[in-house]
This record gives C-alpha cells, sequence and structure tokens, in this order.
C-alpha cells in the first residue's frame, strides 16, 4: 500500500495535476461559468422566439422580461419528486440520462472558443488541443445515444421503447454521413486537430472578398449542408425530434422521467445543440476568425475579440435550430432513414472524393 | 373491399410473424393508443397491434364522453335542446343548432323569415371557417409543424369575437330558436364581418405558404390514409373527407335549405381521397366560406326575425322527419319523432364524426404510427359528437 | 422546362424558403396575447356571464325556472303586506342559481317577462373561478343582487 502511494507520486507528480486536476478543474469551470447558464439561457430564448414567431410574447413574468424564467424553471426541476416506475430497471434507469449529459460535456474541452494564446498573459482559449481532436468529438457523440436507448428501454413503456429504438436507428444512420462531411474540411486543411482546422480557414480569396472559410469552397458548402442536415438529426431538434415527437409518442424516451433526471435529458439535448453548432463552426465558418480582418477587434485584450466573433457565430446557428422548429412539420421514421441513407451518404461519399481529386489538382 | 385489404393484411401481417418467429422469436405488440394521449382529439381510444411501427390491426374504443345527449332530448320541451346541440360538436356549435331547429321547424311547419334565413348562413360559415381553423391548428401540431396552430387560432379569435357579439357566447352558441332568430345583428356587426372577410383570404394564403408546398408536409400526407371513393360511399361518409375521394355530394348544393340556393360557391373537389387531398379541400372551403358570406352581407334584406308561432311548439302526433345540413365534418342530421307533446318523442343525430371515425381501422391498417397520427386529425373528429 | 424547374425547386428548397419567411415575418408583426392582470379582455355588449337579480322588478312568475334546461334556478316565494300601502305583495323567499352546473345559455333571460329583464346575463363577468365550489359556485339572493359579485384579481385585497 505505501509502495502504491509511492508509486503514485513518483509517477504522477506534477504529471497528475497536468493531465488530470487542471483539466477537470478547466471542465468544471467551463461547465459552471459558461456552458450551464448558456444551456438555460438558450432555453428561455427558444421559448422566447417561439413566441415571438407564433404571435406571442413568451415567457415575461419571472424578473424583467423572463430573464429569471431559467432559475425558476431549475428550482421546479429540482423539487420535483423523482418518480421511478415500479416496473423499471432501476440502475438503467438512473444511468441513462448521465449517460446523455456527460459525453456531451466532455466534447466542450476540446472546442477552441477562441484562439491559442497570443503572448503573454493571454490564455489559450480551449481546454486541450488534441491532434486528433474531431475524431473524439465524433466518439463522444456517439455514446450519447446509449443513454436514449437505455432511457426507452428501462422505463418499461411502450412509447418509451419505440422512442428509443428510432433515436437508435436515426442516430446510427446519420452519424455516417456526419462523419463522411467531417471528412472534407479534414482533406482542406490537413489535419485533425479542431485549432488547426480554424487556422487553415486563415485568409481571404477572391481578391479578398471572401474569407477562405470552407464554407465557401466549391465543396465545403455541400458538406456544410449535409454535415448541418446530419447534425440536427443526431441533436434530436426538429424536424427530425422523433425520437421524443410528442404528438406520436407522448414524449418518447423520457416518458416516464421526471424532476431532475428529465432535466438531464433535456440539458443533453441542448448540449448536443450547442456541440453540433459550435463544431460547425469550427470546421466550416472560421471558429473565432473574424470574416475580415478589420472586424477583429484587436484592440480587446487577451483575444477576446475571437472569442466574441465565436459565440456570434454560434449564436447564429442556435437561432437556426429554433427558427426551424418554429417553421417544420415532422419527418416520418422511414422517410428520415430515406434522407439519411438515399441521399446524404451518397452526397457526402462523391464530396469526400470530389475534395480529394480538387486538392490534387489543386495542390495550392 | 374492405374484407379484401384486411385479408391482404393478414396475409402481410402472418408472413412477417411467421418470418420473425423463426429467425429473432418476435411477436406484434399490442399498443394502447389514448384515451389521454396528446393527438387522439379527445378522448378516442384505440387499441393497436403493432408490428414495429407498422399498425397492423386498429380497433377504437369510444364512449368515454359520453353524456346521453339523444336521451336527454326527450326531456325537455323543443327550444330547451338547443344548448344541449351546442355541446355535441362543441367546435361547431351554430351548425349544430341549426340543423336542430331546422328539424323542429320541419316537424312543427314553421317558415322562416329571409332575414332569420341569412343570419344563420352567416353564423354557419363563419362556424365551418373556426372549425376548419381549428381541425388545421390541430392537424398540424399533429404532423409536428407547431406555428401554424397559433396563427390558426388568432384568426379563429377573430371569428368568436363575431360570435361573441353577436349571440354573446363564444362557443357553445345557443344562437337559433326553432322559427327563427332570437335576437338581431348588433350595430356595427356587418362592417367588423367585412373587416375580417378582407384580411382572411391573406390568411389562408399565409397558412399555404407554410405548409402547402413544404416537402415535409407534403411527404407526410401524400398518400397516406387513402380512401377509395366506393369505400368512401359504403361507409356512409361525407364531407370534406367525401369530397377530397372525388365525389361531387355536398347538401348545400344537392338539397339546398335556407338561402344557400341564392348564393353562387363552389364546392371543392379533389381526386385521391389521400390526407393531403383532405387538406386541400378544406382549405378551398375556407375561401368558399369567405365568398358565401360576403355575398349574404351584401343580400342581407331586412324585416322579422321569428316567425309566427305559439309560445309552447307541440309537435303533430305521429310527426316524423330527418333534416341534414352541410356541416364542418359532413352532413349533421336530427332524426326527431312527435307524439303530439311539447317535447320530442325520440331525437336520433346523425353525428359526422362518428361516421367518419368508422373508415378509421381500414384508413390507417398498414401505415406507420406517424401517419395515424396524421390521419386522427385528418378525418376531423370531435369526441362530444362521436360519443354524444 | 416544368420538370427542369421543378427540379430545380427541389434542389433549391425553395418551398423551405418559403415556410421560413413566413415565421421569420411574423416574428415582427403584433403580437395577439393580452397580458391578463394587466391588460383585461373587455367582453362584448351582449357577452353573457354572470347573473344579475333585481328584485323589484321581479314579479315572480318563476317562468326563468320553468325555462332552465337543467332546472338549477330554484325560487320560493311567499305573500306580505305592504306596510305602507297596505296591500299584499309577492315577496322572494329564497332566489337560488347553482351556477357550478349553469351552461350559460341565457334562456332564463329571455323567458323573463318584465321589461327591463329582472334576471339579466350581461354583466360583463368573467372572472368565475373559485376556491370552493359549494360556498362560492351556489349563489342565493344576495349574491344575485350584489352588482360587484366576484372580485377583481386585481384588487387590493386579493393581492
Amino acid at each position: 500500500m505505501p509502495g502504491l502511494l509511492q508509486w503514485l507520486d513518483e509517477f504522477a507528480g506534477p504529471t497528475l495535476f497536468e493531465f488530470a486536476v487542471s483539466p477537470t478543474l478547466k471542465i468544471l469551470a467551463l461547465l459552471f461559468l459558461f456552458v450551464l447558464p448558456l444551456i438555460s439561457y438558450i432555453v428561455l430564448a427558444e421559448r422566447k422566439i417561439l413566441g415571438y414567431i407564433q404571435a406571442r410574447v413568451g415567457p415575461n413574468r419571472v424578473g424583467p422580461w423572463g430573464l429569471l424564467q431559467p432559475i425558476a424553471d431549475v428550482v421546479k426541476l429540482l423539487l420535483k419528486e423523482d418518480v421511478i416506475p415500479v416496473r423499471a430497471v432501476r440502475w438503467a434507469f438512473v444511468l441513462a440520462p448521465c449517460l446523455v449529459v456527460a459525453p456531451a460535456f466532455v466534447i466542450f474541452s476540446v472546442i477552441p472558443f477562441g484562439p491559442p494564446s497570443t503572448g503573454e498573459g493571454a490564455p489559450n482559449w480551449f481546454i486541450t488541443d488534441v491532434n486528433t481532436g474531431l475524431l473524439l468529438v465524433i466518439a463522444l457523440a456517439t455514446i450519447g445515444v446509449y443513454g436514449l436507448i437505455i432511457g426507452g428501454w428501462a422505463s418499461n413503456n411502450k412509447f418509451s421503447l419505440m422512442g428509443g429504438l428510432r433515436s437508435a436507428a436515426q442516430m446510427i444512420s446519420y452519424e455516417v454521413p456526419q462523419g463522411f462531411s467531417v471528412v472534407v474540411p479534414i482533406l482542406l486543411a490537413g489535419t485533425l486537430s479542431l485549432v488547426g482546422i480554424v487556422q487553415a480557414q486563415e485568409g481571404h480569396q477572391l481578391f479578398g472578398l471572401l474569407p477562405r472559410w470552407f464554407v465557401f469552397h466549391p465543396t465545403g458548402i455541400f458538406a456544410f449542408f449535409v454535415y448541418m442536415v446530419a447534425g440536427i438529426a443526431e441533436s434530436n431538434r426538429n424536424p427530425f425530434d422523433l425520437p421524443e415527437a410528442e404528438t406520436e409518442l407522448v414524449a418518447g424516451f423520457h416518458t416516464e422521467y421526471s424532476g431532475m433526471r428529465f432535466a438531464l435529458f433535456f440539458l443533453g439535448e441542448y448540449a448536443n445543440m450547442i456541440v453540433v453548432s459550435a463544431i460547425a463552426v469550427t470546421l466550416f465558418f472560421g471558429g473565432w476568425l473574424p470574416p475580415f480582418d478589420f472586424l477583429g477587434m484587436a484592440f480587446l485584450p487577451m483575444g477576446l475579440g475571437g472569442v466574441l466573433w465565436f459565440v456570434t457565430k454560434l449564436f447564429a446557428f442556435l437561432f437556426v435550430y429554433i427558427w426551424f422548429r418554429g417553421t417544420f412539420p415532422r419527418y416520418r421514421f422511414d422517410q428520415l432513414m430515406d434522407l439519411g441513407w438515399k441521399w446524404l451518404i451518397p452526397m457526402a461519399l462523391i464530396l469526400v472524393v470530389l475534395t480529394a481529386l480538387l486538392k490534387l489538382l489543386f495542390p495550392s | 373491399m374492405s374484407d379484401a385489404i384486411r385479408s391482404a393484411n393478414d396475409t402481410v401481417a402472418n408472413n412477417t410473424v411467421a418470418h420473425d418467429d423463426s429467425v429473432f422469436g418476435a411477436e406484434e405488440m399490442e399498443l394502447n393508443f389514448g384515451p389521454q394521449h396528446p393527438s387522439t382529439h379527445g378522448v378516442l381510444r384505440l387499441k393497436l397491434k403493432v408490428d414495429g411501427e407498422r399498425i397492423v390491426d386498429c380497433y377504437p374504443i369510444i364512449g368515454y364522453l359520453h353524456r346521453g345527449t339523444e336521451k336527454l332530448f326527450e326531456l325537455n320541451p323543443f327550444f330547451q335542446n338547443v344548448p344541449h346541440t351546442d355541446r355535441m360538436d362543441y367546435v361547431a356549435a351554430a351548425t349544430n343548432n341549426l340543423a336542430y331547429v331546422g328539424a323542429v321547424e320541419k316537424l312543427i311547419g314553421l317558415t322562416v323569415p329571409p332575414r332569420a334565413s341569412y343570419i344563420r348562413v352567416l353564423l354557419c360559415e363563419l362556424q365551418r371557417i373556426s372549425s376548419h381553423l381549428l381541425w388545421l391548428a390541430t392537424h398540424a401540431i399533429d404532423i409536428g409543424a407547431m406555428t401554424p396552430f397559433f396563427y390558426c387560432f388568432r384568426e379563429r379569435e377573430l371569428v368568436l369575437d363575431l360570435f361573441e357579439q353577436y349571440c354573446g357566447a363564444r362557443l357553445t352558441l345557443n344562437c337559433m330558436r326553432p322559427g327563427g332568430q332570437p335576437f338581431d345583428l348588433p350595430h356595427g356587426w356587418v362592417d367588423t364581418c367585412r373587416e375580417f372577410l378582407e384580411l382572411f383570404p391573406a390568411k389562408i394564403d399565409e397558412y399555404e405558404n407554410l405548409l402547402t408546398n413544404n416537402r415535409i408536409w407534403k411527404k407526410r400526407t401524400i398518400g397516406i390514409g387513402v380512401l377509395s371513393p366506393e369505400v368512401a360511399v359504403e361507409y356512409g361518409i361525407t364531407g370534406p373527407m367525401l369530397r377530397a375521394s372525388g365525389i361531387d355530394f355536398d347538401l348545400r348544393k344537392a338539397m339546398p335549405y335556407e338561402i344557400y340556393d341564392q348564393v353562387d360557391f363552389e364546392v371543392p373537389l379533389a381526386e385521391n381521397g389521400d390526407t393531403y387531398d383532405r387538406y386541400l379541400v378544406r382549405m378551398e372551403e375556407m375561401r368558399q366560406a369567405t365568398r358565401i358570406l360576403e355575398q349574404c352581407l351584401d343580400q342581407l334584406p331586412e324585416g322579422a326575425l321569428m316567425a309566427k308561432k305559439a309560445r309552447v311548439l307541440k309537435a303533430p302526433k305521429g310527426g316524423e322527419v330527418y333534416h341534414g345540413i352541410e356541416g364542418p365534418k359532413g352532413e349533421i342530421g336530427f332524426y326527431i319523432v312527435g307524439d303530439g307533446k311539447p317535447i320530442p318523442h325520440r331525437c336520433h343525430v346523425r353525428a359526422p364524426s362518428f361516421i367518419n371515425l368508422q373508415s378509421l381501422p381500414e384508413l390507417v391498417s398498414n401505415h406507420m404510427i406517424a401517419d395515424l397520427v396524421a390521419i386522427i386529425g385528418t378525418t376531423d373528429i370531435v369526441l362530444g359528437e362521436v360519443d354524444r | 422546362m416544368s420538370a427542369v424547374k421543378r427540379f430545380l425547386d427541389r434542389i433549391m428548397l425553395l418551398d423551405l424558403f418559403t415556410g421560413l419567411g413566413v415565421t421569420a415575418k411574423n416574428m415582427f408583426k403584433k403580437k395577439h396575447t393580452v397580458q391578463y392582470p394587466e391588460e383585461r379582455w373587455e367582453p362584448a355588449d351582449r357577452f353573457r356571464g354572470m347573473f344579475r337579480l333585481d328584485e323589484d322588478r321581479c314579479i315572480k312568475c318563476t317562468l326563468c325556472a320553468r325555462d332552465c334546461p337543467i332546472d338549477i334556478i330554484y325560487i320560493d316565494w311567499h305573500s306580505e303586506k305592504n306596510e305602507v300601502t297596505g296591500k299584499k305583495q309577492k315577496l322572494l323567499t329564497r332566489f337560488d342559481i347553482d351556477v357550478q352546473r349553469c351552461m350559460f345559455c341565457g334562456l332564463c333571460e329571455e323567458a323573463c317577462p318584465t321589461e327591463p329583464k329582472s334576471i339579466w346575463l350581461t354583466s360583463k363577468s368573467y372572472e368565475l373561478a373559485s376556491y370552493d365550489r359549494w360556498s362560492n359556485l351556489y349563489v342565493d339572493m344576495d349574491d344575485l343582487m350584489d352588482w360587484k359579485i366576484r372580485p377583481d384579481y386585481t384588487d387590493e385585497e386579493i393581492r
């Protein structure tokens, strides 16, 4: 026993701090200072924007313009009775929400919210820059679906089960086109690191009229389209919100969940939304890069201008998510499969080949 | 026809089951859909047999909203039954009122003055618009489009305001009496109505922009729940559902009541009888209702509102009468038997929702669960009328 | 040609953008909701709301009770000598309405033979929610004659 401790001390020492404690602290700080407030206010923004779309005003009772509504919601969900159905499989029922939330939060550790350190005092605006960052993102995003399947199965409710089945099929078939569509920016940038991909988008094209973001690349724009459709489907949002289609399956996989467990599913969904948007911004819209250099807000200290640009782009994507929800009907299950397998996957495959050809023919 | 479809289903189902059994040991699942389900439009309960998401068999169970309305009619004098008819199809009270008072007038032999007739048609067409708006709202939200719900309710509110100005109620109107109309149009009502009619066609365009050409909407509705004309006639289906299957039968044209023979309008028809066609027919019906309303407002005569009648209406002994009108959901009719007393001896309601609902098992067989809610929405049932 | 156009429409997602346009336009239009306790909806003149009774006009004919489709109006009256005029006159002992079952059809008002009506529903009060149905929704004569039968929820004492 003392030997083990000694070994740990020798082996870990500063390494332990560098590889375990520091990232954990950073992730927690990011989570509580940025992601959770962001999610709760996105929920509010969604209700507000949907309200404005639908000729009403949305929540406006709690605090000025309803700004304290998220807090009221959280308090309500925390105080609610936590019901576990008698015939539910207890351990799986408890595990499922965690499985949805945890991977979605971990992904935030590799997303570059801003530029790397530019000099003394300026921090790296990301927790870590893994050289296989994109692979990590895709791998972690895949784990989330287990939560939905397990939750749907463990609830012992037929509607939940069908929701779980739907989400399983949907996520599996949409991960394929999503995976192929991100190959295009990887090919263009020549790296898997998310920071590297953003740095590869620096500069301008077309006599300085257009930034060299990958979305303005002839194949990149279609790759972006495929990525976005697959991403919306991945995060179970309208028009692909089949696993929880409330008019068909009551509430889908989380029919039996209540209180904080339900809130965790909810958090997971919105975290996924943010992750998909953030990755889209990073891969196709030049991450923290401003569209033109004079808009860069270089006067802000510590590279904050870049962070501001990243957040602006992120919000634009989140707004589009909400806008879609306010406009479109829902696809049917088999039509969704149709779209994924017959349109998106061939399209993504062709795009990969085309991009590779372009890269071969015009190496610059 | 129906047997053929059902046996075809059985073979399909049996094949799948046999195949699955040998490999996975899978079997069909029984799913209880409703009475408390967000999209059964009330308290409809369906016992479904599903193979994955595909519906193999559907068995509707009704009666959760049964209030014995037909028996209630036998207890009250004729005019006291009008408020009870409001509560059958509670989203289309005016047409219920008209069907009932029309039957009573036919039984007793009363002639309604022309102005009262015009007011009745005005109310009925407004009611058609409001009922169709509610149908569109719920149908769209069943298919997943949330926003049309609020837009439809926004315009429906204007119709309800018109009702409120006329008779003081918004939903359960009680706005007609045997023999005529209880009150005249209030001051300024015609102008308010005209304002609404000017504004409304643009709003229909708005809904259509949201839905009609939308590829997701088309995918979810075209070819879903096809009702062939033969089957529609066999089941006795009426209203927009029948006309979407291509059969030109509208009581307003076929047997004009009130003043429908004096206004000019078209009966929208479609060919395929699927959910999309029923949607188109109802949208066009709203436009035609606007046309009828405009003509009625132009032609509105002055004059008495109530026919000369006794204070206590007595039905002739042995009198039997059936009077059907074209409600928003189909033919709503009352069959009344009199026996010389001031109360009906027997009263039966031909409720369009109830009869249209009969076709549901046939419509949904071999569709997915997502189609089931679309089809329930498109049959436009109101459970208050189904169960009475 | 139309096939080309259809194909282009399909590729360009024009149908979806039309829908997005409708929702975007509506985002900036007037909102139609009423902020209830502060703003309040004013009913039309003929609105059938809570009952009012005027005992002086009432001739105790009980026609309203007889015409009620669900028999929820209960009337008892007795004769009494008027001390001023010395004539016998009818007085109400009881005039109760069981509002929890009332469907506000207005037939009682229509049946009333007095001019102006002695029972009427056009009081424009619609806030009938209460915590106790037996004490609050079974109204007697005094309640019916009191003009302000229901509290406004914006009143200070309710807050």
